[in-house]
């Protein structure tokens, strides 16, 4: 076990007959009092004992309790309101880390976070999806052996949080994974969460890169305090995030906001969104336009041995090549036309654009702008604001981050762990860890001491 | 050339091309007569002073006095403590290269929120978002030049051998990459070489932090240092310890450009372009403050340098001779 947290399930006071143990009756107490803590609800004793309604005793011992455990930070003295000024309660984000990444089509970006989901680093490099998965889970490995070497020498690691491109099939709300669901058809038959499982020695959760992205945006990006948010990552495939009072919508099985099937029609020809206005057909379309001479520009770039892919198209578009302002234009529309219906049916406040596509020029934002006015009520875009994305990839890890932090902290989870201080003696993980530690597989990673700050 | 690396936020890298200026943008500058401040790391590295060159020339041409160019002897506190001291001047813009991450974002935050325009160099600290926190990032492309300098020891590095790796400690965006692709790119082209990392703290420290990796590792083949005023300290350490060895490193300052004409141990040299760099950061500010649209992420790509073509090299990243020394090296110099 990489985390040996002080064990407080026995109590050292004696105890009468036929009473119940502290851990059977402080557990949902020291639940309750971390998360006040934790989510800025209370930041006081005095706050605590109203909010929580313990008494002061019962404040007093389990704070004691989570202060032993190095998960909240009673030294800092907050401002007096006549007499003796309060001690603060913090909780102690950076207890642990969690780390984060994001597998995109053509890249993959790596991330470290404290236990509130806040990015303490990140980094993005190129990255072939289709390449065997083994390569990619050697080069996620090594990218996350080298964050923690960097930035989590002496602390540990709680969980690790990946987005991935597609739905995530079997990731209910607040479960970690024990198997590798299907995601890409690449992928099937590797043990990818296995091995992680494994080499870290902690608890995996997966998301699909437009659920993180969606709750990166709304927690650190344009949709703070939003209540009602689109987030509309455009790549190979389209697809939405739908937040809902301040909530993300995930739907019954994880797949809302699938928005990439559903067919348009466009020139004549009818198909899946994904097909006609996603970056497949920009590069498509930029090709042709190279080759029959519509697009100067393009056919420039080939000439001179590059590739032509969707972000030369929308580079070009943004310089002014009239051919690939037409392409983007339409893959604009007719993501525009979907969004609008999307738009009519929830009265969103803000609707934000992502992906590499959108980054690299006005043209589809405008395109889409035009398309969601034209056939919108007007009610509904009075005060819609359409925007672009500011965060790039960091919304996908940012949002990895706030997955386990929600999740490690979620009441049912966090009330089979908190006695011991550690996820890792969560008894469901503990068992799936020995059985995944007894199967083949490398060899674990040097393990870090418990109770160290994090260095940053 | 191709830019290799993605930006802070998983960006893709916008050439400088995008931010050139025409006549009637300097025109519309003049009229303006902007106030910038320009806050480094240090001006003491030629690196610095290229990169100042280069940014002088376009606000000269473009009408915008320099109010201030601050030293912060690579000291967080000391940056915190400049910003400050500059937001209550109300430059129009600054341009500053963060030092650190955490520590000195929120200094960073607060000039945007002041209303300065804000472009940053080489540095983006974690949470500062473009567009909001700051304007753009211009910056070499750091990947690349890792790349650049693994191509280039590679071939001075037996099988099976063990190479190694000065980093710095400090997280810093330029330097991370450089780290990351250097040993990417050995592992994906050269899995038989091992790469030994270290981690200096400070300049002061590399000759030390050399000690320790030869002394825990006694077999190096060859070197990475992450830029080149380090990488000279511990080519003098080895030289002492007599145990020279193939080197390489990022940027071709001038006695670097001189070693590598030696050639006793430097064999590769992943050259920046502080000059264009300054100029692409000048010309970005000067766009923005004109209200343009400008890329989150500039980048510049990096020049493969060795002893063949170090002469050229040195003119194209410096616009000016190359060293009378580096010439005489190389016999292109016939007089003293």
């Amino acid at each position: 076990m990489p985390l040996n947290g002080p064990d407080l399930s026995e109590s050292s006071r004696p105890r009468g007959k036929g009473r119940p143990r502290t851990a059977e009756t402080a557990a949902p107490s020291l639940v309750e009092l971390l998360n006040l803590v934790r989510t800025g609800a209370a930041n006081t004793r005095q706050e605590l004992e109203r909010q929580s309604e313990f008494g002061r005793a019962v404040v007093a011992d389990r704070l004691t309790m989570l202060g032993d455990m190095g998960l909240v930070d009673e030294s800092e003295l907050g401002t007096a309101t006549g007499g003796r000024a309060p001690r603060l309660v913090r909780f102690a984000a950076r207890r642990a880390a969690i780390l984060v990444a994001t597998l995109d089509q053509t890249a993959i970006g790596v991330g470290v976070a404290d236990l509130s989901g806040k990015l303490l680093t990140e980094h993005h490099e190129a990255a072939d999806l289709t390449a065997p998965p083994a390569d990619l889970a050697e080069r996620l490995t090594a990218l996350f052996r080298w964050s923690m070497e960097r930035h989590a020498p002496q602390g540990s690691i709680w969980g690790i949080s990946l987005s991935v491109p597609g739905a995530v099939q079997g990731a209910t709300e607040g479960d970690f994974l024990t198997a590798t669901p299907p995601v890409l058809p690449a992928w099937e038959g590797f043990p990818l969460v296995e091995t992680l499982t494994r080499d870290f020695g902690v608890p995996v959760w997966m998301r699909s890169s437009v659920e993180t992205m969606t709750m990166g945006e709304l927690h650190a990006g344009a949709g703070i305090g939003a209540r009602s948010m689109l987030f509309l990552k455009v790549g190979r495939r389209i697809g939405a995030g739908i937040v809902c009072d301040g909530q993300l919508y995930r739907g019954a099985h994880g797949a809302a906001g699938l928005i990439g099937s559903l067919p348009v029609t466009a020139g004549g020809r009818s198909g899946p969104l994904d097909t006609l206005a996603g970056s497949d057909m920009i590069q498509r379309e930029g090709l042709s336009a190279a080759q029959d001479g519509r697009s100067p520009m393009l056919a420039d770039i080939q000439r001179r041995g590059g590739e032509i892919t969707a972000i030369e198209v929308s580079q070009a578009a943004q310089i002014g090549d009239p051919a690939s302002v037409a392409i983007v234009t339409e893959s604009g529309h007719l993501i525009g036309q979907v969004v609008a219906t999307l738009a009519n049916a929830l009265n969103p406040e803000l609707i934000v654009l992502s992906g590499s596509i959108v980054q690299t020029n006005d043209i589809l934002l405008a395109a889409l702008r035009e398309a969601v006015y034209g056939a919108s009520h007007p009610f509904v875009t009075r005060d819609l604001r359409i925007i672009r994305s500011q965060m790039g990839s960091s919304a996908g890890l940012v949002g990895g981050a706030r997955v386990a932090s929600e999740q490690l902290f979620a009441p049912g989870f966090l009330k089979e762990w908190v006695m011991q201080g550690s996820p890792i003696a969560h008894p469901a993980f503990a068992a799936l860890h020995d059985r995944l530690s007894h199967t083949a597989g490398p060899p674990p990673p040097p393990r870090a001491r418990v109770g160290q700050e994090l260095t940053t | 050339m191709t830019i290799s690396g993605l930006g802070p936020h998983g960006e893709r890298a916008a050439p400088p091309e995008r931010v050139s200026l025409l006549p009637d943008d300097r025109t519309a500058a003049k009229a303006a007569g902007w106030r910038v401040a320009v806050v480094l790391h240090t001006l003491e590295s030629d690196w610095a002073k290229q990169q100042l060159a280069g940014m002088m020339g376009i606000f000269g041409d473009c009408g915008a006095a320099v109010i201030d160019v601050v030293d912060c002897a690579f000291s967080p506190d000391m940056q915190v403590a400049e910003l400050d001291r500059l937001i209550p001047q109300r430059p129009d813009a600054i341009i500053s290269l963060p030092v650190a991450n955490e520590q000195v974002a929120a200094a960073h935050r607060r000039v945007s929120e002041a209303g300065i325009k804000l472009v940053l160099l080489d540095n983006a600290p974690t949470g500062l978002l473009p567009g909001k926190d700051y304007t753009a990032l211009v910056s070499s492309d750091n990947f690349g030049l890792g790349k650049i300098a693994a191509q280039g020891l590679s071939q001075h590095i037996p099988t099976g051998a063990q190479v190694g790796v000065l980093g710095f400690a400090a997280d810093f965006f330029a330097t991370n990459e450089r780290e990351i692709a250097f040993t990417k790119w050995l592992q994906v082209n050269r899995p038989d070489v091992t790469p030994r990392v270290r981690r200096f703290a400070r300049i002061e420290d590399a000759a030390a932090s050399t000690d320790d990796l030869l002394s825990a590792n006694p077999d190096l083949a060859g070197l990475f240092v992450v830029w080149d005023t380090p990488a000279l300290a511990a080519a003098n350490r080895l030289a002492e310890r007599a145990a020279t060895m193939p080197m390489a490193t990022v940027d071709l300052g001038e006695a670097a450009a001189i070693a590598l004409a030696k050639g006793d141990s430097f064999c590769c040299i992943a050259a920046q372009q502080p000059f264009q760099q300054g100029i692409a950061a000048a010309q970005t500010v000067i766009l923005s403050l004109l209200g343009r649209p400008v890329p989150a992420w500039i980048a510049l790509p990096g020049i493969g340098v060795t002893r063949d073509n170090v002469v050229e090299s040195f003119q194209t990243v410096w616009r000016l001779p190359a060293p009378r020394e580096v010439l005489r090296l190389l016999g292109l110099s016939r007089g003293n």
